[in-house]
């Protein structure tokens, strides 16, 4: 019995070459996609799952909310002194550690390189989170001094990964510290939010001699504190307590007329190991994560385009039902029952789905590399196993099979032979079944159209990000990074002045801000009158930096080195006495347009020549009444995802991070330039240094990637529903030759028909439009809303999409009605 | 064999109400071999529908070996209808998709018959009708008379009690006719019962019987001496 159905399956299939065609190729793209993005899906569940005791294995994060804007910051970093804390107050965790990454300098053969991924640790953090190891012992790491290295790091350090007894040196803070090779760690996989090459355990009091609030600060997020509890015990539990622990442990700040306290903002979290990766907070990551959002929104997509595969498949399993219905009336009359031939269908559905599927693996093969390397992901394709995909392959075969045959199995077995096997009713129309086809044809364009939408809106918004006017000039800049180094600390200006020198080399500034630095900066700014001190950005930069940075002033005037009460250069370390004076004396400010505003004043002229008081020294000393002197247009630094900083900059000739070179001519000389002059001055900080326009791409990498993702599978959908309406137009051409012979006897012409056809497609795209219309609109007026900075929704993008659908429609379908409408009608009349 | 009494068979849409078949009496014993004729619209395509239990009474009773059909769920009369009843169509109905040989098995496929037995009658019923040569060809291989033999063997390969035909020559010239005439004469002589719609006085004439129907009524019965 099974075998005659695969005969008759199969020579079904053979026999209509186009149908089997599109619903095999339609289906296995379906197919693909899923399999695809479930293999990106898991991925993405997976990460760090793999490591030992994940489950009970936390990091504690603060999130940030600020009472008086409502502005939210989720931070995967915390405050040594909120690690230390929660160890001492909850019985229930075992170990915490504090791990920092101070971008050390690795030092061998008195050659200084860059180092990447080196953590420090005030701890043993391979107690915590059990990283598995090629050598040593993890316990050896809970000594001071001693060092783990991975084995990619060993060997590309030591050209061995034999480095156990080996000493590690690196230099931070402008001092040498030597580490003793402990452990070699395997390398870790991909799918981890840890980016570990090396482990030190140093002695963070030593470390921080020179500045011990770093220790105290509870507003200073530089490292992560991964905490592991006791078997048992309850996170949520611990939870519930912070906020009376917070309110225990973070003691008041005052400082004249203000109190600060670091806890007001900030809420504490403990989230699990495998939660980080795809966790709400995302800011102070030690390796980019995901959000949820866009890993739904991508099964969601490929659930869609197997959907009108499958309504594809339904489709046309409708349409051809009448050349299916005489043999399913024979087989009635034979004594199939209705049972029977609902299996059939749904087995011949079945072995389409397996067709497809082995094309569909086929693809995913071929086209599995091209996407992880896009999606920067670690995907694998195994079909047995834990990561396997035999089981979803299986179920999806067995889904996509029973959900595509079901109705027309359904559909077909309702026949009445009676009726069907009557001479010359062979072909007659099977009523019913066309406003079902409609609804469905307007159903996959709506999804194919909202697609499009969709990605047209992403694709602008992502242009529009990279190209949009910052409030700056970003040509033309190479930025020096690495100038906060101990060894550099009071040679920027130095270096700048032999910078300005090079030919090429138009304006030369020294910031604390630049092209997408991480550097984030806040003070307390308090504004005469107001009772709650204001958070505002607070940056240092030299004389220069204005117009290296391209920054335009719109009031007042910006800084001058002849006037001292523009200059703020303070000693490093600290000295009591000078910030003492400054709080004393006062300063010179320019603030940025945003910052105008929030302070509030009217316009930024009204801002020239006011007054505020900001937490520019240490607490102890007070505020420092400012002056404003200047106004300069916003500017966005960052990426236009996160929201537009009010910013107060100060003036100061040391304490800068960056180095920002404005030039004209080739890039690569002004570059090498740049690094001769640098190398004049150590050879202990690496010259590390990147154009604009590079920071620029590389920051909107991600968002391209998944424009560009989305534009595939919106591509992949529309092909999909054009597959379907081929097919469907083919069959109906077919159909109504008849009705198109008579038409063409009484006289109509190619032409009319043609209109006839097109119309008749034409219509469901139309009626598609207006149901995709309003909810890609409502869809995406909710993405651009997470955008500080966004293109408006106009009707383009709604037009442009309408417009294609119509064109594919118009064009797979007329290619059809004109063949059909040029036949001679008497050969179509003479046949039925 | 069967029996209906009083049968009537009315179709209705919203505005126009047909009585195809009007409370019709008819016996038909085993071993006949009866021909319905009359012209189109009479009603004698409903009549065979109904016999054959594809198409149910609307008023009446029809007794099929003894048990009441009228008014019976469809999955029962599939029942009865694959156990006692074989069809043979003007326009064969034989599946494109399958061979010769196929076709023919399909009718025992949905019997519960095993594969070596269905092999043996296949091949039996198919030496019956001659067709055994082109066990292999595919339907739209072979000329209308020989597909009609393939639809006749599926027919028979069931072995069942009554054998319905509608106008089994209709789609075919007249040499090729006569055979399958012949061929049906042939299997009536065996015992099968034989009712068959047909429009040819000629090839009404191989039957015992001959009803002839004008309006959804059986106007005349002729028996021919045997």
């Amino acid at each position: 019995m099974w075998r005659n159905y695969l005969t008759v399956g199969i020579r079904a299939l053979a026999k209509n070459r186009t149908y089997a065609f599109i619903n095999i190729l339609g289906l296995a793209i379906g197919m693909a996609a899923c399999l695809m993005i479930l293999l990106f899906v898991r991925y993405e569940m997976s990460y760090d799952s793999w490591i030992p005791h994940a489950d009970d294995t936390y990091q504690f994060q603060s999130w940030y909310h600020d009472h008086v804007t409502g502005e939210e910051a989720q931070l995967q970093m915390t405050p040594f002194a909120a690690g230390e804390a929660l160890k001492k107050d909850f019985p229930q965790v075992e170990q915490a550690v504090y791990a920092w990454n101070n971008n050390p300098v690795f030092f061998a053969n008195g050659q200084a390189t860059a180092t990447k991924d080196y953590l420090f640790t005030a701890g043993n953090l391979l107690d915590v989170t059990e990283l598995p190891l090629a050598a040593g012992n993890r316990a050896d790491m809970g000594k001071v001094g001693n060092a783990a290295v991975s084995q990619a790091e060993a060997i590309r350090r030591f050209g061995t990964d034999q480095v156990v007894g080996k000493t590690l040196t690196l230099i931070s803070k402008g001092q040498k510290w030597d580490f003793k090779i402990v452990a070699v760690m395997k390398d870790l996989p991909r799918n981890s939010h840890l980016r570990i090459n090396a482990l030190v355990n140093l002695d963070i009091h030593s470390f921080t001699a020179k500045e011990p609030q770093a220790l105290t600060c509870w507003g200073c997020q530089n490292g992560w504190v991964y905490a592991r509890l006791r078997p048992g015990a309850d996170a949520k539990a611990i939870e519930r307590q912070l906020p009376a622990w917070e309110k225990r442990n973070i003691p008041d700040q005052n400082s004249g007329e203000a109190h600060f306290n670091a806890g007001d903002d900030q809420d504490w979290h403990l989230v699990r190991l495998r939660d980080i990766h795809l966790g709400k907070a995302q800011g102070g990551a030690m390796s980019p994560g995901n959000d949820r959002t866009t890993i739904v929104t991508f099964a969601v997509i490929a659930l869609l385009i197997l959907g009108m595969a499958v309504v594809n498949f339904t489709n046309l399993a409708t349409a051809r039902a009448s050349q299916r219905a005489r043999e399913v009336a024979l087989r009635k009359v034979l004594g199939a029952t209705r049972r029977q031939l609902i299996a059939q269908f749904v087995g011949e559905s079945i072995i389409v789905a397996v067709v497809a599927m082995v094309i569909a693996l086929a693809l995913v093969e071929l086209l599995i590399r091209p996407f992880a390397a896009f999606l920067d992901a670690d995907l694998k394709l195994t079909y047995f196993g834990s990561g396997g995909i035999a089981l979803p392959v299986l179920l999806l075969v067995l889904i996509v099979g029973v959900l595509g045959g079901l109705y027309p199995a359904f559909f077909l077995s309702r026949f009445q032979p009676a009726q069907v096997l009557k001479a010359n009713q062979s072909s007659a129309e099977t009523p019913g079944s066309g406003r079902l086809r409609s609804v469905l044809v307007v159903g996959q364009f709506a999804v194919s159209i909202g697609l499009i939408i969709c990605a047209a809106v992403i694709y602008a918004q992502t242009v529009y990000a990279r190209t949009v006017d910052p409030g700056y000039r970003r040509d033309h800049i190479l930025q020096v990074e690495e100038l906060s180094r101990y060894q550099l600390i009071d040679k920027g200006e130095a270096i700048a002045d032999q910078v300005r020198r090079i030919p090429g080399v138009d304006v030369v500034g020294l910031t604390t801000i630049g092209v997408a630095t991480d550097n984030q900066n806040n003070t307390g700014v308090m504004v005469p009158g107001g009772s709650e001190p204001l958070t505002i950005g607070n940056y240092t930069v030299d004389e220069g930096f204005k117009d290296a940075m391209g920054l335009t002033l719109i009031a007042g005037r910006w800084f001058d080195p002849n006037r001292p009460m523009d200059d703020m250069t303070l000693p490093f370390p600290i000295e009591p006495e000078t910030e003492k004076a400054l709080a004393a004396r006062g300063a010179n400010i320019v603030i940025n347009e945003f910052a105008a505003k929030r302070m509030g004043f009217k316009n930024p002229a009204d801002a020239v020549g006011k007054s505020v008081r900001a937490a520019l020294v240490e607490n102890e000393y007070g505020l420092v009444p400012v002056t404003i002197v200047g106004v300069v247009r916003d500017s966005r630094f960052r990426s236009v995802k996160l929201p537009l900083d009010p910013i107060l900059f100060q003036n100061a000739n040391s304490g800068h991070s960056h180095m920002i070179v404005r030039f004209h001519g080739d890039p690569a000389a002004i570059r090498a330039a740049v690094e001769r002059v640098w190398k004049g001055f150590t050879n202990e900080v690496p010259f590390t240094a990147k154009f604009s326009d590079d920071i620029v791409q590389e920051l909107y990498k991600a968002e391209d990637a998944r424009a560009k993702t989305f534009a595939a599978f919106a591509f992949l959908s529309v092909i999909v529903g054009c597959l379907g309406l081929f097919g469907l137009a083919a069959f109906t051409a077919e159909r109504r030759t008849k009705e198109i012979g008579i038409r063409k006897v009484l006289g109509a012409r190619v032409r009319d028909i043609v209109r006839l056809l097109v119309w008749q497609f034409s219509k469901p795209v139309i009626v598609a439009n207006l149901i995709a219309w309003p909810i890609a609109w409502w869809v995406m007026r909710g993405w651009l809303n997470g955008f500080d900075t966004r293109i408006s929704l106009g009707p383009t993008p709604f037009l442009l999409a309408g417009g294609l659908a119509l064109a594919i429609a118009v064009a797979t379908v007329a290619g059809h009605a004109i063949r059909v409408a040029r036949s001679n009608p008497i050969h179509a009349l003479r046949y039925e | 064999m069967l029996s209906m009494r009083e049968l009537s068979r009315v179709y209705r849409t919203e505005t126009v109400e047909t009585t195809a078949l009007d409370k019709i009496d008819l016996d038909i014993a085993d071993g006949e071999f009866v021909a319905i004729m009359g012209p189109s619209g009479c009603g004698k395509s409903t009549l065979l529908n109904v016999l054959g239990m594809l198409d149910s009474p609307s008023s009446g009773s029809y007794v099929f070996d003894g048990v009441e059909v009228a008014g019976l769920p469809e999955a029962k009369l599939a029942n009865i209808r694959k156990q006692n009843i074989g069809f043979i169509f003007q326009s064969f109905n034989l599946v494109d998709e399958l061979s010769v040989r196929e076709n023919v098995e399909l009718a025992l496929l949905y019997h519960d018959v095993a594969a070596a037995e269905r092999r043996r009658r296949v091949d039996e019923v198919m030496d019956k009708v001659g067709i055994a040569h082109r066990a292999r060809h595919r339907p739209s291989q072979l000329s209308g008379g020989q597909q009609q033999r393939v639809a006749v063997a599926r027919a028979l390969v069931g072995n069942p009690q009554l054998i319905l035909a509608d106008e089994p020559t209709g789609n075919l010239d007249t040499q090729h006719g006569e055979e399958v005439m012949k061929m049906i004469q042939a299997l009536n002589r065996e015992g099968s019962t034989i009712v068959m719609v047909t429009h040819s006085p000629a090839h009404a004439d191989y039957a015992g019987r001959v009803v002839n129907m004008l309006d959804g009524k059986i106007l005349i019965e002729r028996r021919r001496a045997a």
